[in-house]
């Protein structure tokens, strides 16, 4: 099949890490298809043995982008189900005229409100899909419709978080740590519950942050804005807080190994970087990544100021870290990039070419630098 | 774990290990003398009754011939490392395998007062031989006796480590391990360091990590970090217990957010057993001899109020600004040290059984009955930056 061969060869050549198009897949997706056997009683009649009738909730904004990708070269029928707010599809910095006219060719588009539970019920079931990869779902009500439209769902794939982990004092946060039912993500934890309660084949995946081109949270983009102003940056408490930040194409690698996989049937698994990094580590990663000189960082105690709704920094200010060794080992999944070359693509491929999602404010900048400036 | 003290029981665990298949990858056949195969019998007061000492040496020849092994240990006389031989060898007897620990100075030295020497009958009623001598000459402080594998838990550079691993490559040792240290890993703003990642040349441990690979084909180092564990010669959470039961504020530099790794020694003596049981599955590789779990400063400390069913009180403070030496006022690295065992848990299947909370209330239940809580202790560094920072001495009941 074109695609598939297209895909292989592509894998053989070496890539460039600003090349988006996929071919930074890891070998072992090329394993994990060749091992492959179609499952259930549904008679495959598409060119490829493997091809799958494959639904994406979302895929327009982020991890969609480059997740869609993925299946469509894949040899998949991919359709994306949004509101057609924004353009189902356009073509990402680095991508040939070529290769985004394939992919625009192929990928199709179910336009609708998921919240519209009865018209989500409805267009599902009249379409059948037979996996669906749920990248923007926040609550379990979203879920249960599109559950009851596939009652031959093959898997369902389920973009979660590991903000659904309960603080602890002990880390990294492996799979089986306790959740937290009132954290800003419960919606994801109950999602997890439902399918879970549900008879379905579901895989859930938990980010941690998620960086690369195109990212609409202003993460790395935080500290472009500062560096590229040649201004301090400024970080919270002592600036050891240890986060972590995974590749979006990385991420994207990760969801694709899950699709028909055995080992990732009713499980969850921990998607990030290798290597975790304090909140000072960031700030001069991101400097070398943009080839800024290495930045001065400003520590302050955020209890000093009131910032109203304003946030003067993008991450939670606590240590927020998680394994991903269970993917690794069950998968085969391993990331490509580290984080100064992950961040390299990033400017690369957004920032350094003018392109952001937020404009800079530097409001609670001033106050923190302000003040630095008056105490002795 | 029982550790088990008996011949009989000792046959018993050794006939366990065979029926249940146990793998030896490198099946060498022991070339032990009957004069070390004598001296590995427990020395117990009274001797064993005669059918029991000839089951013992059956048992050990039986064991040797399934793919036992014959484990020579040279362990440190003091420090931190040195309760990780005790464990280990431990580990190996109830696996079955031949046992000689090589202590390093005199068996009349005030250090053998301390444990985990002091509890060497432990292991040798369970069939090791244990004897004493300096690493220089290990040929003579052993008896001439062949090993099929030695573990250096003792020297921190080259000077210390050559003699021990030039006499094991003369004898025709098939597998030399090293404990290095985890210290050895240049700081970085990525962690956790991972086996692979830069390393300080100049360190001691380096330089034999070097030598060793030049020298073996089969080795492995190891490299821990901090442990706790019954026997331990060198204090870990006894510090912060020391300060919880007198109702002492617990001064911790600065924000305590800091990281480290903390295990329990089994954790380490289960990854240098399963490096003897999977020889070829350890050749050449680093291994990282820690736990899975990072612990914060003031998760540690809430840890071992809560195992001593207290409330602590943390005081954070800056040690520069107080005038202290942070090396000194705290008992561990003033800093993110954070190490990762991947390669364990990849090439040997291991996992970590470390649990901190009920660990240390093991540990706090041992500390209680030890009397040590009781007393008196000056707190000179404790008292300098308590008054630096404005706090008083003894918390509000």
């Amino acid at each position: 099949m074109a695609a598939t061969a297209s895909l292989k060869s592509s894998l053989l050549l070496p890539c460039p890490l600003s090349d988006f198009s996929g071919a930074a897949l890891s070998i072992s997706s090329q394993t994990r298809r060749r091992s492959w056997r179609p499952r259930g009683a549904r008679i495959q009649v598409s060119a490829a043995a493997d091809s799958k009738n494959i639904l994406v909730m979302g895929g327009t904004r982020f991890i969609g982008i480059f997740l869609s990708r993925l299946l469509v070269k894949e040899g998949h029928k991919v359709t994306l189900f949004t509101r057609g707010k924004a353009p189902i599809t356009q073509q990402l910095p680095g991508e040939s005229d070529a290769e985004y006219a394939e992919f625009s060719s192929k990928v199709l588009h179910l336009k609708g409100d998921r919240q519209d539970f009865d018209f989500v019920k409805t267009s599902l079931a009249a379409k059948g899909f037979d996996v669906v990869y749920d990248i923007n779902g926040r609550e379990a009500v979203e879920v249960a419709p599109i559950l009851d439209a596939l009652p031959n769902l093959e898997q369902y794939i389920y973009c979660s978080s590991a903000g659904v982990y309960l603080k602890s004092d002990l880390l990294p946060h492996f799979e089986t740590d306790a959740v937290d039912p009132k954290s800003r993500h419960k919606g994801k934890l109950e999602t997890e519950s439902l399918l879970e309660s549900r008879d379905v084949n579901w895989t859930s995946i938990r980010p941690v942050y998620i960086y690369g081109p195109l990212n609409y949270n202003p993460v790395e983009e935080w500290f472009f804005h500062r560096l590229k102003a040649a201004r301090p940056i400024p970080v919270p408490g002592a600036g050891n807080q240890i986060t972590q930040l995974g590749h979006v194409k990385d991420l994207a690698t990760a969801f694709g190994l899950v699709l028909g996989n055995p080992k990732a049937s009713k499980q969850v698994f921990n998607i990030s970087g290798a290597k975790y990094v304090t909140f000072d580590g960031l700030a001069r990663a991101c400097a070398k990544a943009g080839g800024f000189p290495e930045p001065e960082i400003v520590h302050y105690n955020p209890k000093d100021f009131d910032f109203g709704k304003k946030k003067a920094f993008p991450f939670r200010d606590q240590h927020f870290f998680a394994s991903i060794e269970k993917a690794t080992k069950e998968l085969g999944c391993t990331p490509e990039y580290g984080l100064v070359d992950g961040l390299t693509d990033s400017y690369n491929l957004d920032f350094g070419r003018g392109t952001f999602r937020k404009e800079a404010d530097f409001t609670t900048d001033d106050m923190i630098l302000g003040k630095k400036l008056v105490s002795v | 774990m029982a550790f088990s003290s008996t011949a009989a029981v000792a046959a018993s665990t050794a006939a366990g290990a065979l029926a249940s298949g146990r793998r030896s990858a490198a099946c060498r056949a022991s070339s032990l003398s009957s004069s070390f195969l004598n001296a590995s019998f427990p020395r117990v007061a009274a001797a064993p009754a005669p059918a029991q000492r000839v089951a013992a040496v059956t048992v050990r020849a039986q064991a040797v011939a399934a793919g036992k092994k014959s484990v020579l240990i040279v362990n440190t006389n003091g420090g931190g490392h040195a309760v990780i031989g005790f464990y280990f060898a431990k580990e190996l007897l109830a696996a079955g395998h031949a046992v000689t620990v090589l202590t390093v100075g005199e068996e009349g030295s005030d250090k053998m007062k301390k444990p985990p020497f002091s509890r060497f009958s432990e292991l040798t009623s369970a069939g090791a031989k244990t004897v004493w001598g300096d690493p220089a000459d290990v040929g003579a402080a052993v008896g001439g006796a062949t090993f099929d594998v030695v573990l250096d838990n003792n020297g921190k550079d080259l000077d210390a480590v050559k003699p021990v691993a030039d006499w094991a490559k003369a004898a025709g040792v098939g597998q030399f391990l090293f404990v290095s240290s985890a210290g050895i890993y240049t700081p970085t703003d990525e962690p956790p360091h991972v086996e692979g990642d830069a390393v300080k040349e100049s360190a001691g441990h380096v330089g034999v990590e070097k030598y060793i690979a030049g020298e073996f084909g089969n080795w492995a180092s190891f490299r821990p970090q901090y442990m706790i564990g019954s026997g331990n010669n060198k204090d870990c959470e006894e510090w912060f217990f020391d300060r919880i039961v007198r109702k002492r504020p617990v001064p911790i530099p600065g924000s305590g957010m800091q990281v480290t790794n903390i295990a329990h020694v089994r954790d380490l003596a289960s990854m240098l057993a399963l490096a003897v049981e999977s020889p070829g599955a350890a050749a050449g590789k680093i291994f990282n001899c820690v736990c899975d779990r990072a612990v914060t400063f003031n998760g540690l400390v809430k840890m071992c109020a809560a195992a001593a069913g207290v409330d602590a009180e943390i005081v954070h403070y800056d040690p520069a600004a107080v005038g202290v030496d942070a090396k000194k006022a705290f008992p561990f690295r003033n800093m993110h040290f954070y190490a990762e065992p991947r390669t364990a848990k990849e090439a040997l299947g291991w996992t970590s059984t470390t649990k901190l909370p009920e660990d240390l209330k093991e540990r706090f239940a041992e500390y209680a009955s030890s009397g040590r809580g009781q007393k008196e202790m000056s707190f000179d560094l404790d008292d300098k930056i308590l008054s630096a920072v404005g706090v008083p001495v003894s918390i509000a009941a």
